[in-house]
């Protein structure tokens, strides 16, 4: 019997991005060093009339036309993120509309600051094999907020992707997943604040890394895998440092990360940052190849998940939607004015 | 400390006498915001281009009508037109109502749908002086208005050039 | 037959009168028209776009005829946008023809300065399709824009040949004592105005003004000119749907009529007021009414010898949107009896009065 896994697979990037040096410039920062602390050389930003919703509209478009899945045979629908334009009122819902799905399916929220998309993913796994469901959509999006000046501006950005898991036409099946959790306050953004607190360092080696090496850990010793058998690893990325650092904690080989690092090219998308980083594996993988796959949430828990691809990767790659490369090329560089415009940071009398 | 910098509050200024007076020039009669109702009820078309088909001719109606040109009644939803299409022509519009005064100006496009319905919509994500009639355009799913600070967000389609 | 007469009216100078009310605007010149007709009226169709919208007024009428202390008749309120002015006047003489009255008045008014600007677009864009049109920002002046390019492109003019219009416009309304804008404009200043929604320019828009006229109709005393006919149609079609976009659908269906019932053709016009909003719906307007050829109203307004809009036309003597039609009524009988105007050449007049982007349109032909 086939496992449950990945049919498809959809990022939306919005066009715009800004460069280091221009955040670097408003700042006062030295942009060489920023860029070398960082390894973020530009970030991507939403457009005035896109949101999180808007992204994860286009992310799940992309993903079900790839899957090739009817949308009547969606039976749930995951957003996870941590940008919802409304305190109160779901994005699921407006994707059951927008995608034309059925009205009666599951339709969740989540939040678990970066790491709830990831959760969408297990959740809709868990209904998928229990033959709850045919197919659903996880979606991880995010127009993340960071303050003017302040470290995350340097970072926080606009993306989403989107995953249609299901049973039948898997190209990327599920092997294995290894959750770790636990009340590590690195990061958090209190109910009506626009913008994050965090504790620079304190975001690292008791939260970033203790949480997704003992997720790894957990796993590899749980179902004996070695670093070896993964041609890819893809990690949450809040900057390029950290994926680096994590994998080499683990011994695994660099060049089967970088592959994975988009944030480079576009900041960090939080919720999405992981998930545009497998979008982008998935989209170079070969049948047989083995992806690991490690969320990071603050706050503060880590999800990894082995993916196992299947002959059916080829003709998924092939399907008639845009690519993770797309997206990453087709850009608009914007100055640090249109970028609070953009993202709505000028405060407006509404 | 990680908190290493307090907040303010964002409403603390509300009330300043250069707030005031912009709000008091905005109070008309003038009803400014959409009826949630009315934004519910058309969420097929604004979401996806649901349109109405004739069942015994084939015609198409967008927006969606009740009688067909050929006589018939029996229209049934088009769910949905096509996503991709051509510009046939646009404007770039400066004088903009209260909604979009911040987005201003808007590209105003007029696209044949493939197959042939037409339809009029934003494009966004482009620059005029690269649109020209016959440029291939896209449906996006973008914000259209927002009800003020603590109002209703609409979505609705709009179109952008197809990146090669 | 019966005939149904212009016997009495009155303008008020379109402007921005911010120290009046619009029952009182209106009842102001209303008074004056039926002191000019010396009769007494039956009925009152009141033409208004905006009452609702911009003045929180409905039954507009009843407060009209407060002012004047003119108690116990009906009274009306035609609504087709920008169009109401055409609108009403034919209600008005379908109510007289129909032999119910022997005298009604129509009174036209709007006070689109009452709210700000941008406000008066959002006003404005009220006669677009409410639910696909206005709500994604779209207004008369995006989808005129639109039609100005195709129609440019499609008959080889340049936009230095259509902002000839706005130059004549301005040059008719320097003659007109009721106009908004009463000074002649160079092709220089119309070419050098911001874009508005190119190809549309500054000068291709008509301000929106306060203003507000009347006119006295009554049967068959012929103590003016008469209106010969009128047509009104709707165009069912919606924008993005529609077959060519060089062309005035609703006006070419009520031209039609209009000429056939009054038993004259364009060649027969000597008087012509029509609804140019947006610059490029006069000159549409031009063809639809056939004062000139498809694609040829350009040319003929580069030869000169145009005879239209001698009022200055909505560019010039402003945009009182419901009560323009109104304007445009008085106006052209007016011009056929020379009366504040230059007397026309003919005896024949036609008023061409449009709602929304070619939605509905009402051509009413005067003569002598």
């Amino acid at each position: 019997m086939t496992r449950v896994g990945v049919v498809g697979w959809g990022v939306y990037i919005p066009r715009y991005r800004i460069r280091t040096e221009e955040v670097a410039r408003l700042w006062g920062d030295d942009p060489q060093r920023i860029a070398d602390v960082y390894l973020v050389n530009e970030k991507s930003v939403e457009a005035l009339d896109e949101d999180a919703v808007t992204i994860a509209v286009e992310a799940a478009r992309i993903a079900l036309r790839r899957a090739g899945v009817s949308r009547e045979r969606v039976g749930a629908v995951y957003v996870g993120t941590e940008s919802k334009p409304y305190a109160v009122k779901p994005i699921a819902s407006i994707l059951i509309d927008a995608l034309g799905l059925r009205n009666d399916i599951l339709a969740v929220d989540m939040e678990f600051a970066c790491k709830a998309g990831g959760d969408g993913l297990a959740a809709i796994a868990g209904l998928v094999e229990a033959g709850r469901v045919e197919y659903g959509i996880a979606v991880g999006v995010d127009t993340s907020q960071g303050e003017p000046g302040e470290h995350l501006d340097y970072s926080a950005s606009s993306g989403g992707a989107a995953l249609v898991v299901g049973r039948d036409g898997v190209a990327a099946e599920l092997e294995a997943m290894y959750a770790y959790a636990s009340d590590t306050p690195d990061f958090w953004r209190r109910d009506g604040s626009p913008y994050p607190m965090h504790g620079e360092g304190f975001t690292g080696e008791p939260a970033y890394f203790r949480h997704i090496i003992e997720a790894v850990r957990g796993l590899v010793s749980k179902y004996g895998y070695k670093p070896a058998d993964f041609t890819y690893a893809v990690f949450h990325q809040p900057n390029g440092r950290f994926p680096l650092r994590v994998a080499s904690a683990l011994g695994i080989p660099m060049d089967r990360v970088k592959p994975g690092i988009v944030v480079t090219h576009i900041g960090n998308t939080y919720n999405a940052s992981a998930l545009i980083g497998f979008a982008r594996v998935l989209e170079m993988a070969k049948p047989g190849d083995r992806i690991l796959l490690v969320t990071y949430g603050s706050g503060a828990g880590s999800d990894a998940f082995v993916f196992r691809v299947t002959d059916v990767i080829t003709e998924r790659q092939r399907a008639p939607a845009p690519a993770v490369e797309h997206m990453l090329r087709n850009k608009v560089y914007v100055d640090y004015a249109q970028y609070l415009k953009m993202r709505k940071m000028i405060k407006l009398l509404e | 400390m990680i908190e290493r910098r307090r907040l303010s509050s964002w409403a603390s200024d509300a009330g300043s006498p250069a707030e005031r007076k912009i709000i008091f020039s905005r109070q008309g009669a003038v009803v400014r915001h959409e009826s949630v109702p009315m934004y519910w009820r058309n969420i097929p078309q604004y979401y996806r281009l649901v349109a109405k088909r004739c069942r015994q001719c084939g015609a198409v109606y967008f927006p969606p009508a009740l009688r067909c040109r050929c006589g018939s009644a029996e229209l049934e939803d088009y769910d949905e037109l096509p996503h991709e299409g051509r510009l046939v022509e646009y404007t770039v519009l400066y004088q903009v109502g209260t909604d979009f005064l911040k987005q201003k100006p808007l590209i105003v496009g007029l696209v044949e749908l493939n197959g042939g319905v037409r339809a009029v919509g934003q494009i966004v994500d482009a620059q005029p002086d690269r649109l020209a009639p016959g440029t291939r355009v896209e449906l996006v799913f973008r914000r259209v208005a927002v009800d003020g600070r603590h109002g209703l967000i609409m979505y609705g389609y709009k179109f952008r050039p197809v990146q090669p | 037959m019966t005939g149904v007469y212009v016997v009495g009216a009155a303008l008020r100078p379109a402007g921005r009168h911010y120290g009046e009310n619009i029952d009182d605007m209106a009842a102001e010149v209303l008074g004056k028209a039926l002191a000019d007709a010396g009769v007494d009226i039956e009925a009152l169709f009141v033409a208004s776009s905006t009452t609702e919208l911009v003045n929180r007024q409905q039954i507009l009428g009843a407060y009209i005829l407060e002012s004047l202390g003119i108690d116990k008749i009906p009274a009306f309120r035609v609504e087709c946008g920008d169009g109401s002015g055409g609108a009403a006047v034919t209600a008005a003489y379908y109510a007289l023809a129909s032999g119910e009255y022997g005298c009604v008045a129509v009174v036209g008014v709007d006070k689109p300065n009452d709210v700000l600007s941008n406000q008066q677009v959002d006003v404005y864009a009220a006669v677009m399709d409410t639910y696909f049109e206005r709500y994604f920002g779209f207004t008369p002046l995006s989808h005129a824009a639109l039609m100005a390019k195709m129609y440019l492109k499609r008959h080889g003019y340049k936009y230095e040949d259509l902002a000839a219009w706005a130059v004549l416009m301005h040059e008719r309304g320097a003659e007109n004592p009721y106009a908004y804008f009463r000074r002649r404009v160079k092709l220089e200043d119309v070419l050098s105005s911001e874009y508005t929604s190119e190809p549309l320019r500054l000068y291709d828009v008509a301000p929106l003004v306060d203003g507000a006229a009347a006119a006295v109709l009554c049967r068959d005393r012929r103590d003016g000119p008469r209106i010969m006919s009128v047509a009104v149609a709707t165009n069912a079609v919606p924008f993005n749907m529609r077959s060519e976009y060089d062309t005035l659908y609703s006006l070419r269906e009520a031209a039609a009529r209009a000429y056939k019932a009054a038993g004259i053709s364009p060649r027969d016009v000597a008087a012509a007021e029509v609804h140019d909003s947006l610059s490029i719906f006069g000159v549409l307007a031009v063809e639809g009414l056939g004062l000139a050829e498809r694609g040829g109203a350009l040319a003929a307004l580069k030869r000169g010898g145009l005879r239209v809009n001698m009022s200055g036309g909505l560019k010039a003597r402003g945009n009182a949107l419901g009560a323009t039609g109104v304007y445009q009524l008085v106006e052209v009988a007016w011009q056929l009896v020379g009366r504040e105007f230059k007397r026309a050449d003919g005896r024949y007049g036609v008023v061409h009065s449009m709602g929304g982007v070619d939605r509905t349109s009402a051509v009413i032909v005067v003569g002598l």
